[in-house]
């Protein structure tokens, strides 16, 4: 190998030959930029978009800054529609999905991830196929019980007795929460079921028993031991779901029947309602949506630390 | 304090039967070790005692209450696992306290207990910890502390020592053994180490293959040990096994004979019998005055020394031929314990000679021991066989 120094470009092929780790630091630089730079763009375009009047926009503009400073922007937002009825909406949804989702994944995570019983394999095959069923099979017949009138009948009975064998008449959730909770919870559960069951199946078998000797039943052992040990993966579990349905718009825009918040139209309704017949204030839907996105950073941030942990920790053994 | 009763206790998995009609009387206040090599169902048996498994069959009672079916919680027992199982989220303080707060005890009575419990184990000023601050020796105490503090009525403790290095080990060994005298609770304690079960406990229960072998004190499982598992798992190094037949005169083996009467043991010539003889009771045939009731002068070779310092372990090979494959070798080998001062050396000729009066006869065909002393004045086995049979039918 050559030690001449004829040229800065030979010098530096040299030197990081000796010193490779500078030449790592170098390209882990590069690609952490590349990837900063592309998840950050749109969001900094958000800001360039609110900041910049609609005239302005609608006019076209090329520059990568904003033409113009118009904060009032964000407070325009909520003087044209109540933006934090809509946010409340989503809030309350995310919330109470969540509860029900965490509540009801934790006891079938314990029973798939500690309890031996027959058919747990194809229990657990059955849960995550359904998960990957696209939503829109169930829009149709959510949407037929959740408009209430019809009553849900046993499967064929008309063809076994004559007559169909009623079992209920579901009640008319359309334009309230129920009808969105309750699909919402169903779909998110799979995703939820399959991480506390990998992490709940981790906690030592000997730290169950030890409490359940202490004093606590099965679900109190569950409650005192394997879900603060576990907490990693319930924040996980929990930010995923939170997030996903406080971003979902697809059964919430057919469950409200119409955009107004009263009618429990998600965010993303609060933020397309900004689009009438004749006008689209585009530097409003970019203020709504980086007000509506802060909640959401908050919690990631809040949570960060735990979700990390989270995801890789599942793979591995505590 | 409790008296605890298993009856007729079995336990099936799909293909296996862990622990196979178990028949336990543990008296209140007894300390009692579950012995045996691991996978016996010695640990099946403490869950079954402690909730944490349904039996496939039979009853267990504590105290007077039959708690089959009865959760942990409500059984009045405490437990101390063998991977010490302290809940690493809590400080020392709120782990010894848990099953206190559980029963909803006022903050007083907890700090009282807590303080009572850990003053017992040692742990003053560290009630504050966190478990993974902790060496193994003090979360071990935690765990003991966390197991005394509700008073139960019965202690079961799952190998508790054997994560702990050897010198600890003996040093927890001694104050389990003082808090038992200070307590005394009734403690099921399982260990594979019979060394533990020698030292600790009042009567030590035998179990082998999910069946219970002997529940005996200590010293009569080791000089009246009821079958040929118990005589080789109890005592270490284990005892000398011989196999051979029953002659009109005694035993004859391939490397040795021994004279006794078959008659009055009810052996006929031609039964097929081991015989078994604990190093300690072979002696160097020039001892042979100070042998209570020393048999026939047999020949033989040193093999291997192994030095201990109290004591010598000499093996002796008894077969004529040295060279022979390792199976016979086995079978023709005694191993012999002699005072430290001995001047015996490898590759020696020498002669031994067995005490008759601590020989024992095992039936080749159960394996049930058919004696204890071959000399006409020693004890039989007649006793033990009784109360393990006793201790069976209770």
């Amino acid at each position: 190998m050559s030690t001449q120094s004829d040229g800065p470009l030979s010098r530096w092929a040299d030197r990081s030959m000796k010193n490779p780790g500078q030449v790592y630091r170098a390209m882990f630089y590069v690609a952490a930029f590349f990837f900063i730079v592309t998840t950050l763009f749109p969001f900094y375009w958000l800001v360039v978009l609110a900041l910049t009047p609609n005239q302005e926009i609608l006019n076209g503009f090329a520059a990568p800054v904003p033409e113009g400073f118009n904060v009032a922007a964000f407070a325009q937002v909520f003087e044209q529609v109540p933006f934090h009825l809509y946010m409340f909406n989503s809030f309350v949804l995310a919330t109470s999905t969540t509860i029900i989702v965490l509540l009801i994944a934790s006891l079938a995570g314990y029973v798939f991830g500690r309890l031996e019983f027959p058919g747990r394999g194809v229990l657990m095959l059955a849960i995550l196929a359904i998960s990957y069923f696209p939503p829109a099979a169930f829009v149709v017949p959510l949407f037929d019980i959740f408009t209430g009138g019809s009553p849900v009948v046993v499967p064929f009975s008309e063809l076994v007795f004559g007559s169909p064998v009623n079992l209920f008449t579901p009640p008319r959730l359309v334009n309230t929460p129920g009808a969105m909770i309750l699909p919402f919870s169903a779909l998110f559960l799979p995703l939820s079921i399959f991480v506390l069951t990998t992490f709940y199946g981790q906690i030592p078998d000997g730290l169950e028993d030890a409490a359940r000797v202490e004093g606590t039943t099965r679900i109190g052992a569950l409650f005192r031991v394997i879900i603060p040990l576990s907490a990693p993966g319930v924040a996980t579990a929990g930010v995923l779901t939170f997030i996903s349905v406080y971003n979902e718009y697809f059964f919430s825009q057919i469950m409200a029947l119409g955009n107004q918040p009263q009618q429990w139209s998600p965010l993303v309704g609060g933020i397309l309602s900004y689009q009438t017949q004749y006008t689209t204030s585009f530097n409003l839907f970019a203020a709504a949506s980086i007000i509506g996105v802060l909640p959401v950073a908050i919690l990631v941030v809040v949570a960060q630390e735990r979700i990390v942990s989270g995801l890789t920790a599942g793979a591995l053994k505590e | 304090m409790a008296r605890v009763k298993l009856e007729h206790v079995t336990k099936r998995y799909e293909d296996v039967t862990a622990v196979d009609d178990m028949n336990l009387d543990i008296r209140d206040g007894e300390f009692v070790c579950l012995v045996g090599p691991s996978g016996c169902g010695k640990s099946t048996t403490m869950e079954t005692i402690a909730g944490l498994t349904l039996p496939t069959e039979g009853e267990v009672y504590i105290g007077d209450r039959e708690v089959t079916r009865l959760p942990p919680k409500d059984r009045g027992i405490a437990m101390v696992f063998q991977n010490i199982a302290l809940f690493p989220h809590m400080n020392v303080k709120d782990n010894i306290s848990f099953g206190l707060r559980l029963r909803k005890y006022d903050s007083e009575e907890i700090d009282r207990r807590v303080q009572r419990a850990s003053d017992i184990v040692q742990l003053e000023g560290m009630l504050e910890r966190m478990p993974d601050e902790m060496s193994g020796g003090q979360r071990q105490r935690v765990a003991i502390a966390r197991a005394i503090v509700r008073n139960p009525d019965v202690f079961l403790m799952d190998e508790p020592l054997a994560n702990l290095d050897a010198k600890l080990r003996v040093h927890m060994r001694t104050e389990l053994q003082r808090l038992h005298k200070e307590l005394e609770t009734t403690i099921i304690y399982v260990t594979h180490d019979q060394a533990e079960a020698m030292t600790m406990s009042d009567r030590i229960a035998v179990i082998d293959s999910g069946e219970l072998q002997q529940i005996d004190p200590p010293l009569v499982c080791y000089n009246e040990p009821a079958n040929l598992f118990v005589a080789g798992f109890i005592g270490s190094p284990s005892m000398n096994f011989t196999p051979g037949r029953v002659t009109d005169g005694g035993f004859t083996s391939e490397s040795y004979d021994i004279e006794f009467d078959p008659a009055s043991l009810g052996l006929s010539p031609g039964d097929s019998v081991t015989l078994g003889v604990r190093p300690e009771d072979v002696y160097p045939a020039e001892q042979r005055a100070s042998v209570s009731d020393p048999s026939m002068t047999i020949e033989a070779r040193t093999d291997v020394i192994e030095p201990m310092g109290d004591e010598i372990f000499v093996y002796v090979v008894t077969t004529d031929e040295m060279e022979m494959d390792f199976e016979a070798a086995e079978a023709g080998q005694l191993l012999m314990s002699v005072s430290p001062d001995s001047t015996i050396d490898v590759d020696q000729d020498i002669e031994v000679v067995l005490d008759r009066s601590k020989v024992h006869l095992f039936d080749d065909e159960t394996g049930q021991a058919i004696c204890h002393g071959l000399s006409p004045n020693a004890q039989t086995g007649t006793t033990t066989e009784t109360e393990t049979e006793a201790g069976d039918d209770d």
